[in-house]
């Protein structure tokens, strides 16, 4: 058998010898959140995260996985500034006191803020990615009453952001992105800067329960047959295509694990999605 | 000679952590953790509805997320006397289990192993920065390979606890009264299938990887000591029979057991960015977002190694390699646990009840998860949540120096360490990452009642 290690060096060698023109820089900058985004992307299945580096995105810089450590790992981020990057955004933006309650880095003595190193990358970047409600809407970060001035990366930025939202964001959404920006340019948006290839209908649109509802058969309690309507779910509302995509190796969904939906991925999540269950 | 080193970002963590240290002769003589991201997470949980607890808390943390749905829904059902039934009891341990499998597979390949170890030529993956890179060229390619099959393998966890739990991170599946899974013999053979290729994994692979690791690193055996104060607040404990028991709450002091009791847990702010009940940062000397925890006024070291030491498995004995050992043995201590129990699942209809929450209510949940002690408590008052307190692991361990000046758990792993060479102080962070630190985690707000937590 093939070692791995040999086939997937010898791959990176053809990318970069042959199309390296098509991979895309990029920078994963974590801020206010709980680096959940990451972790869903490490979970990404068939292109899992070896592809995604070796063919889609040269990653420069990420606080779960790089190698390197203190002024080397944000000098990549430095030196990536120069050049077409893409910037993908895991967290919302803690705007109170300058940012100081979300510091990145600590360069030659002085702190970085995630508000100044998403300001600074911002800028330069050819597109800016929002991977998860956060980074898209302020999500669980900024929820009442948003005790660090977390505000979604759009906000901050006053410049067209890619929209992921979803807590997490699927890996399947940002490696589409991600692929879809190298052969086709940018994705088709909606109103809301979301790709309309992943959210152009409801949760309820498409939801395996629908059949419940159109008979008027509602479940009165988590764990029953029925549609979760009256207990509070938030399908009907919220946009996404969790029930035909499905989590995690495509196993399972929140409703298909009788739980309604909690509206995740849309806009004044988690506030306005209150309360997620009532009887 | 005085110098002074600062490193930060702490990479390979989850979080943002800067640590500063003061060397003499070489040599760590002073130093402080600083956990630099605040969110408040107690404060937005006040006035939110209680059943809210369990998808907000989760959102905590993006790698040990499972861990606060089953605090705080622990926490609801000591409030509402909720009795869980021993099916639900498997199946939110066995969801807790595969967020543990896929914690420590995820710690030691992602976080760990590119500390010892040359990855290959893929950004971000590798560097050339370390110059104390010792395993043989030959050996370090298998080592990659299972770096890449760990990412495989760190996913099929996390599709594992989607099984039972909807999905990962964030699951919906744990809530108050048990879980609101249905679960069929084709859930129970899936996840019997996902835990067989985790253990192969674990067993061949991950412990060799570890051994080999240990081989060439043994003077880390030697660095990063912590105070013999060890605390657990239990985790797969529910149960008589031991071959699905892992530890019972328990607690060590200078090396000698105590009982265990949550009233000697407090928190102290002399050090954090805190004053008055609110975010001060230019409070003197403070120098970090993350609160003292203590237990009868000791800082206290949590996690794998606590846990093995306090269960009787491993010689009593600190450092940062016996650390990163634990994690590794205790992966394989619990996808044994996890292959017990599944076995154990009976096929029953759900029994979710429903909740409602009726004049004062308190209650508490500590469990042990992946990086050590967890513990939520929640005050009800008029149906919506009054006060919600959590103490996560992180808060143990990197917690910063008490009002009696004495260090933090990870701090004092520090102090005295010898840095070889000045331009690439690994130490540090190897010694750092042994603990797993979350800064994610450890994101608070001063409650008003910060000295006792009960």
């Amino acid at each position: 058998m093939d070692n791995i290690t040999d086939k997937m060096f010898n791959d990176a060698k053809d990318i970069i010898g042959k199309n390296n023109e098509k991979k895309l820089k990029g920078i994963w900058l974590e801020a206010a959140g709980c680096s959940g985004n990451i972790i869903s992307f490490l979970n990404g299945e068939n292109p899992g995260l070896m592809y995604a580096l070796t063919s889609l995105i040269d990653l420069k810089y990420s606080n779960t996985l790089m190698a390197n450590e203190g002024e080397r790992a944000y000098e990549k981020f430095l030196s990536t500034l120069n050049g077409d990057f893409i910037l993908i955004v895991d967290g919302a933006i803690s705007t109170i006191e300058d940012g100081k309650y979300n510091i990145i880095a600590n360069y030659k003595g002085k702190r970085i803020t995630a508000l100044e190193a998403a300001l600074r990358a911002g800028e330069k970047a050819k597109f800016v990615m929002a991977a998860g409600t956060c980074a898209s809407f302020g999500g669980v970060s900024a929820a009442s009453p948003n005790p660090s001035g977390s505000k979604s990366i759009s906000e901050v930025l006053k410049r067209s952001v890619i929209n992921l939202p979803g807590c997490p964001c699927h890996p399947d959404w940002v490696i589409g992105v991600l692929a879809h920006i190298i052969s086709y340019g940018m994705p088709h948006l909606d109103e809301l800067n979301r790709p309309v290839m992943f959210y152009g209908s409801t949760i309820h649109d498409n939801c395996t329960r629908r059949g419940y509802f159109e008979k008027k058969i509602f479940a009165k309690k988590l764990g029953e047959k029925g549609c979760m309507f009256k207990l509070g779910c938030r399908g009907p509302v919220t946009k996404a295509d969790c029930p035909r995509r499905k989590w995690n190796g495509y196993v399972n969904w929140p409703i298909g694990n009788n739980s309604p939906c909690i509206g995740c991925a849309q806009p004044n999540f988690p506030d306005k999605m209150e309360p997620f269950v009532r009887y | 000679m005085s110098k002074s080193i600062i490193i930060d970002p702490i990479t390979r963590i989850s979080g943002f952590l800067e640590i500063t240290a003061n060397l003499e002769k070489n040599e760590v003589a002073d130093v402080e953790t600083s956990g630099l991201l605040y969110r408040g997470f107690e404060k937005i949980l006040e006035k939110k509805p209680p059943l809210d607890a369990v998808f907000l808390t989760e959102r905590i943390c993006g790698i040990c997320s499972a861990a606060h749905s089953i605090a705080s829904s622990m926490a609801i059902e000591n409030a509402l006397e909720i009795k869980v039934d021993i099916n639900d009891m498997y199946l939110r341990d066995i969801i807790h289990g595969f967020e543990f499998i896929q914690n420590h597979l995820r710690q030691f390949y992602l976080f760990t192993v590119p500390s010892y170890v040359r990855l290959p030529h893929v950004s971000p993956l590798y560097q050339n920065d370390y110059t104390d890179y010792r395993i043989p060229e030959k050996i370090e390619k298998v080592i990659s390979d299972n770096y890449i099959k760990g990412i495989e393998m760190s996913r099929l966890a996390h599709e594992g606890e989607a099984v039972l739990g909807g999905k990962a991170p964030h699951n919906h599946g744990v809530f108050p009264g048990g879980v609101t899974t249905t679960i069929d013999s084709y859930k129970i053979s899936k996840v019997k299938s996902i835990i067989k290729s985790l253990s192969e994994f674990i067993s061949n692979n991950m412990m060799e990887d570890m051994d080999i690791i240990s081989d060439y690193y043994s003077d880390y055996f030697k660095k990063g000591k912590s105070y013999n104060n060890f605390l657990s607040f239990g985790v797969f404990n529910n149960y008589n029979e031991e071959d699905i028991t892992y530890i019972k709450s328990s607690v060590i002091i200078e090396g000698k057991y105590n009982e265990f009791s949550k009233d000697k847990i407090s928190e102290d702010i002399r050090y954090s960015y805190y004053e008055d009940g609110k975010v001060n940062l230019d409070k003197e000397n403070s120098y970090t977002f993350i609160k003292a925890a203590r237990y009868d006024g000791l800082p206290m070291e949590v996690g794998p190694l606590a846990r093995l030491i306090l269960s009787g498995e491993y010689i009593m004995r600190s450092s940062c390699m016996d650390r990163n050992r634990a994690r590794v043995i205790e992966t394989e201590k619990i996808i044994n646990i996890m292959d017990k129990m599944i076995n154990r699942v009976k096929i029953m209809e759900n029994n979710q009840g429903i909740y409602n929450f009726e004049g004062s209510l308190i209650g508490f949940g500590l469990t042990d998860t992946t990086r050590g002690a967890l513990y939520h408590s929640i005050e009800i008052e008029n149906s919506i949540i009054k006060r919600y307190n959590i103490i996560t692991p992180t808060v143990w361990n990197l917690s910063p120096k008490g009002s009696d000046g004495v260090y933090g758990t990870v701090e004092k792993s520090l102090m005295g360490t010898k840095i070889n060479d000045m331009k690439n102080p690994v130490e540090i962070g190897r010694i750092v990452r042994s603990y797993d630190p979350c800064v994610s985690c450890a994101t608070h707000v001063l409650n008003r009642d910060y000295r006792a937590c009960t």
